[in-house]
């Protein structure tokens, strides 16, 4: 075997161990039928706890690219392995505190939760067209089955076509965009695109067609961030499917959609001085100001949408596609504070928002439904739950001290400070927008009555997952500086060959 | 200059069956008759790859398309129609406005395709591609291929599991 | 002579109906028959580019792993859609209406 290989696999162990734990899972599944339950489920914990740990032991590898340039190893595709797999992890653990799923063999959902995070992992480090199309279908194709897991029913499976019809279309376009960018520059390596940019392989009359490929190529990262206008899948998707599916896809996925837009655009369409931190365009196609376009319209659509549903899931949905605009403001500017607060945000959206569906799944788990109605009268049934949901609500709103207010504050400060004053008013009237939707479900928690006033039971592992979120929530702010250097040392991006 | 005149004729000929069964795929009313037009439309496809000197490609896209891909669309076609004997409905929506804006796309992208130069490299394509193909797949792109067997699995494992039958 | 014009032009053309196909259809099935005419399309440019443009085989490698995904896709849409035709008897989206939105 090639020796590069082999040095190469040195600096692969998460998705090694990944990898292996899918095939113990397939086979513990199908070898050990009599102890199958407690056993994949064991094995799947094993294995992303063993991959978060090989994850944080690569924080601090020389940046690089790993087998032949087809994957980067830098701080960021570290930043987000990490992240990735700890997302999945807190999804396994949600998993069996779940009546939705919890009844059924679990087997084949842990093989695709493990298979999915393994290709998010792959998707964020990809430094090559080829391997960022097969991760990212590879993610959607192991999303849409998941999605339709409650196979005999109708919502989900619905749901599930839905998705894979509407992914299919928007990956299918994503290709053909790339396509005509190998045809512009010849090449499928991000860097190696960059390079024939300066050379000016889109100069000219070529900056047409490269503008109509960008646009194409948006249509697959939209798709995965459910970014306006490539959003119509989330609240159909998000309500059919299981609900710690629905937690999953609004986070997992959406931040590998947001760690390949960044890789993509800043070391396929950008360039940088090393140590500077400032990027700037080397294509004739101004991508952040179609950036700048969609952000805008994602928040303000997605907020709008949100103030008039009744179904707590479909809110959530909506609330996750406005979550995305706010997370692109940090995407089009073109230097390291905008990364860094992309990752902020990605942070703290993962505790609040999976702390939101926590109690989502308790609270279906007791009525059996995800009427905003029945939230009625929590207050009375179940203080704990009234207050983690007020905690991750208020979070969501972005009110200070919560963890929120931190990822606002730093993706609204990156627009500030780069002459984006009004992409971050933008951004403020939509938060204020958003209190309206939010506050309703602390309303109905806390001032309104219902006549049910049995408690809603919670199960010791669900309240130990839901303090590991709510913590966060609550603290991330009185931890802030730990938070700034985590990230600020994660933005770099490896831009050579 | 005959055997050139052969070679655009020939070109022609596949460039048309592509995109006459495509259009059939579209425009026809049975579903079944779309899928048999999708077979032409691979075929069609596999041809012209053969004719751009992929041989190898034009082979997989036979096996694949024509013998995978397409038999499963039939498998599809005939399953959900055979076992509830129900009319497949295949009934097009707002088919005029959609079709002058598809054609309203076609000619804008045709029309910067033509004006744009493309890349041109140094190297030159010759010969048959198998073995080349064969060794770039062990050697540089050996982690996509890796990457595709788990692909590969996950949609065994998934489809597998959605179409079994109810037994919990 | 035939150059990499032609190609594009059938390649749009195949992109185009693709297009089409997705957007008029009502049919799952036909719609997965849109999706992989648009497939084709980018298949052929990469093929295409591969011969006339970077003159190297990667955009053929590219177009193998595109065949690869969307017979793992097929499979996945068309297990998904019998299991969805065991609860609704009828495979046309304007069914799958429960989820309103």
């Amino acid at each position: 075997m090639n020796p590069q290989i082999l040095s190469d696999l040195k600096q692969f162990h998460p998705e090694i161990i990944l990898t292996a734990s899918v095939l113990l899972v397939v086979i513990g599944d199908i070898a050990l039928v009599r102890i199958r339950r407690t056993l994949t489920f064991i094995l799947a914990a094993a294995g992303l706890i063993a991959a978060l740990i090989a994850g944080i032991r690569l924080f601090g590898q020389d940046p690089g690219t790993l087998f032949f340039g087809v994957l980067s190893l830098d701080p960021m595709s570290v930043f987000f392995k990490t992240f990735l797999i700890l997302t999945s992890l807190f999804i396994l653990f949600s998993v069996p505190g779940s009546k939705e799923l919890s009844r059924r063999n679990l087997g084949e959902f842990y093989a695709l939760l493990l298979g999915v995070t393994l290709a998010m992992v792959l998707l964020a480090a990809s430094a090559d067209m080829l391997m960022l199309y097969l991760a990212l279908e590879t993610v959607s194709i192991g999303s849409y089955i998941l999605v339709g897991y409650l196979r005999n029913e109708r919502q989900s499976n619905e749901a599930s076509l839905k998705y894979l019809l509407f992914g299919a279309i928007a990956t299918g376009t994503m290709l053909y965009g790339m396509t005509v960018i190998y045809g512009l520059t010849g090449t499928t390596k991000l860097a190696a695109i960059r390079e024939a940019f300066l050379q000016g392989a889109a100069a000219g009359n070529n900056s047409a067609m490269l503008l109509i490929a960008t646009v194409m190529v948006l249509a697959g990262f939209g798709f995965k961030m459910a970014a306006v206008p490539f959003h119509f899948w989330c609240p159909d998707v998000y309500t059919g499917a299981p609900t710690p599916v629905t937690a999953f896809l609004s986070i997992g996925p959406k931040a590998a959609g947001f760690a390949v837009l960044m890789r993509f655009f800043f070391t396929g369409f950008s360039g940088s001085a090393p140590g500077t931190g400032m990027y700037s365009g080397v294509s004739p196609v101004y991508w952040n100001a179609i950036l700048i376009l969609i952000s805008v319209v994602t928040m303000t659509l997605g907020n709008i949408a949100a103030l008039r549903q009744e179904n707590m899931k479909r809110m959530l949905a909506y609330s996750s596609i406005a979550h995305a605009g706010y997370i692109l403001m940090g995407a089009v500017v073109l230097n390291s504070q905008g990364l860094q607060s992309v990752l902020v945000y990605l942070v703290t959206y993962l505790f609040m928002n999976l702390g939101a569906f926590l109690v989502v799944i308790a609270v279906y788990n007791h009525t059996g439904s995800f009427d905003l109605n029945d939230y009625r009268g929590l207050m009375r049934r179940s203080p704990f739950l009234t207050v983690a949901m007020s905690f991750f609500m208020l979070s969501l709103m972005g009110i200070p001290p919560f963890a929120g207010f931190l990822g606002k504050l730093y993706v609204f400060g990156a627009a500030v400070n780069n002459n984006l004053a009004w992409l971050a008013v933008v951004g403020a009237l939509n938060s204020v927008v958003a209190i309206y939707y939010y506050a309703r479900v602390i309303k109905a928690m806390v001032i309104e009555e219902s006549s049910d006033t049995t408690r809603v039971p919670l199960s010791l592992a669900s309240q130990i997952l839901l303090w590991l979120m709510l913590l966060p929530t609550a603290g991330l702010m009185f931890f802030w500086s730990g938070v700034e250097r985590l990230t600020k040392a994660s933005v770099a991006l490896f831009m050579g060959l | 200059m005959d055997k050139n005149l052969l070679g655009q004729i020939v070109f022609y000929f596949f460039a048309a069956l592509t995109i006459g069964s495509a259009a059939v795929v579209v425009f026809a009313r049975s579903l079944v008759r779309s899928a048999f037009a999708l077979l032409f439309t691979f075929f069609g496809v596999a041809a012209l790859y053969a004719y751009l000197g992929a041989d190898f490609l034009a082979a997989t896209q036979m096996v694949i398309y024509v013998g995978g891909i397409l038999v499963l669309i039939l498998f599809g076609v005939m399953l959900t129609h055979k076992l509830y004997d129900l009319n497949i409905k295949t009934g097009s929506v707002q088919l005029i406005p959609s079709t002058i804006a598809v054609v309203a796309v076609f000619a804008f992208l045709a029309f910067f395709m033509l004006r744009t130069e493309w890349f041109r490299g140094d190297s030159v394509l010759s010969g048959p591609t198998t073995a080349s193909i064969g060794n770039l797949l062990m050697q540089d792109f050996i982690l996509p291929f890796e990457a595709a067997s788990v692909l590969l699995l996950l949609a065994l494992i998934g489809a597998a599991m959605i179409v079994r039958r109810r037994s919990e | 002579m035939i150059g990499l014009s032609h190609y594009l032009i059938v390649s749009a053309a195949l992109f185009s109906f693709g297009i089409l196909c997705v957007l008029t259809r009502k049919n799952a099935i036909n719609v997965l028959m849109g999706i992989e005419l648009i497939l084709n399309a980018a298949n052929l440019n990469l093929v295409a580019f591969s011969k006339y443009s970077s003159g190297k085989i990667d955009g053929q490698i590219f177009a193998i792993f595109i065949i690869v995904v969307a017979a793992a896709e097929a499979a996945v849409a068309l297990a998904i859609i019998l299991s969805m035709y065991r609860i609704l008897r009828s495979v046309n989206l304007d069914r799958a209406d429960t989820l309103k939105g």
